[in-house]
């Protein structure tokens, strides 16, 4: 008996990503696809989703030709595939403020949005320091600023100040400040609507790309090794990889790193007619699937 | 920041040095750009961290000035000619942003703010698309960027 149907809908791909940037220390272990995706969460009368993508208006053309990212595809497009348009989504959880994760706030026009008031704070602040400390502002686009704005100003911003509990029935808001940045958080959707629950998944953002991230190289000697990049600290990130496993019950296939290409090898998934992967991790009751 | 030997393989040597002179000016003023924009956030967000006598506003306002100045100095070429149009309308802009953050700031009203800050962002827009070298967020290193040392792509 699932509450919700889950799903993690690829939008994007970097054809060759290097290992080192996805996994600590990965250094000259070669090249590994990339998938840019977001999550829908559809179920209890709603359409939620885990971050929306990157602005391809803005950017996308510089992404295209100077990065390497292909495929891109619009979310009416790419949601188009299982049934839902844009506009019947009513809850958006950002992870974090990067721009592949915040920058297709305006495709939603009728979504609330959820994020960390620390993502917003520490922004403000990085933008105060002296020119030197610019790394700490990699990934942002002020214009992703500028969009929040007009969502505060809209009353469809919610700043979530540490954890919250049944942000709708069922799902919850994790904080896990000064890891892969300020205010990061992560979004578990307790699938039974039980408060000890066996059947959660977690959405980790960017707290791990890969699985490797969450059980290391060697399956059998199991270690956790934190992603390439942490404006917080490396510390901090592996300490919220055990929360988060602990979370889904040790079972780290629940816990699911939207950079994971290989999240075909363990659920169902298609290739839709533009090349997107859509795998299906949960099906609501009498929800019909997308992918058989 | 490009290097001299990677944009030389775009553009002729005097725009490889105006884009190396103003390539920082840019840099400001889109830091200008964010700093505004961060304020209006938290404004409007209602951010128990208060806008009011922020000294970002203050920051804000030295480096609008450093950077306009050293863009009236820059000498563009032919070639450059359009993206210095673009960077000169875009420091105009966001001088009228400037402007009105220290009149209305923390009033209800922030479009004063809000329309020559959002026109300033799409003129610094068109001057990085005008021009190899520049660009508005810092994809080389970021986390979901592919990682390409030193290579610019032409405009």
């Amino acid at each position: 008996m699932s509450a919700y149907s889950l799903w993690v809908m690829e939008f994007a791909a970097v054809p060759n990503y290097p290992l080192s940037g996805l996994v600590y220390g990965a250094h000259n272990q070669g090249t590994r696809k990339l998938p840019y995706c977001y999550i829908v969460i559809k179920g209890q009368g709603q359409v939620a989703m885990v971050d929306v993508g990157y602005n391809h208006k803005a950017y996308g053309e510089v992404l295209a030709n100077t990065y390497g990212v292909k495929g891109w595809h619009p979310p009416k497009t790419v949601l188009d595939e299982i049934g839902i348009a844009p506009e019947d989504v009513s809850n958006i959880f950002i992870t974090h403020s990067h721009f592949d994760h915040m920058g297709n706030i305006e495709d939603f026009p009728k979504a609330t949005f959820f994020m960390q008031e620390r993502e917003l704070t520490k922004w403000v602040w990085t933008m105060s320091l002296e020119r030197r400390f610019r790394w700490l502002m990699l990934g942002i686009d002020p214009a992703d600023i500028m969009r929040v704005v007009d969502l505060a100003r809209q009353r469809r911003l919610v700043c979530v100040d540490g954890d919250r509990a049944d942000v709708l029935p069922g799902v919850d808001l994790h904080a896990a400040f000064d890891t892969h940045t300020w205010g990061c958080m992560y979004v578990r959707v307790r699938n039974d609507l039980a408060a000890n629950s066996q059947d959660s998944f977690i959405f980790c953002g960017d707290l791990a790309y890969t699985q490797e991230n969450l059980r290391g190289f060697d399956p059998n000697d199991p270690e956790y090794i934190p992603v390439g990049l942490a404006t917080g600290s490396q510390f901090n990130l592996v300490m919220t990889t055990e929360k988060m496993v602990n979370l889904v019950g040790g079972d780290i296939q629940r816990v699911i790193p939207p950079h994971e290409e290989r999240l075909k090898d363990l659920y169902p998934s298609r290739i839709t007619k533009n090349g997107l992967r859509i795998s299906e991790l949960a099906l609501a009751d009498g929800e019909k699937s997308q992918v058989y | 920041m490009p290097t001299a030997e990677a944009l030389s393989h775009l553009v002729d040597d005097a725009t490889v040095v105006y884009i190396l002179e103003t390539h920082r000016h840019f840099e400001d003023l889109r830091q200008v750009a964010s700093q505004l924009a961060a304020l209006l956030v938290l404004s409007a967000a209602g951010s128990r961290e208060s806008t009011l006598d922020h000294p970002m506003l203050i920051a804000a306002a030295q480096l609008h000035r450093d950077a306009t100045d050293g863009l009236r100095r820059a000498r563009p070429t032919l070639r450059a000619r359009r993206h210095n149009e673009h960077v000169l309308a875009a420091a105009s802009h966001l001088a009228d942003a400037l402007s009105a953050a220290n009149r209305v700031i923390n009033s209800d009203d922030i479009d004063p703010i809000l329309i020559p800050l959002r026109a300033g962002y799409a003129a610094l827009r068109e001057a990085a698309n005008a021009l190899p070298g520049f660009e508005l967020i810092s994809f080389e290193r970021a986390c979901c960027g592919i990682h390409l040392p030193n290579e610019v792509k032409p405009a």
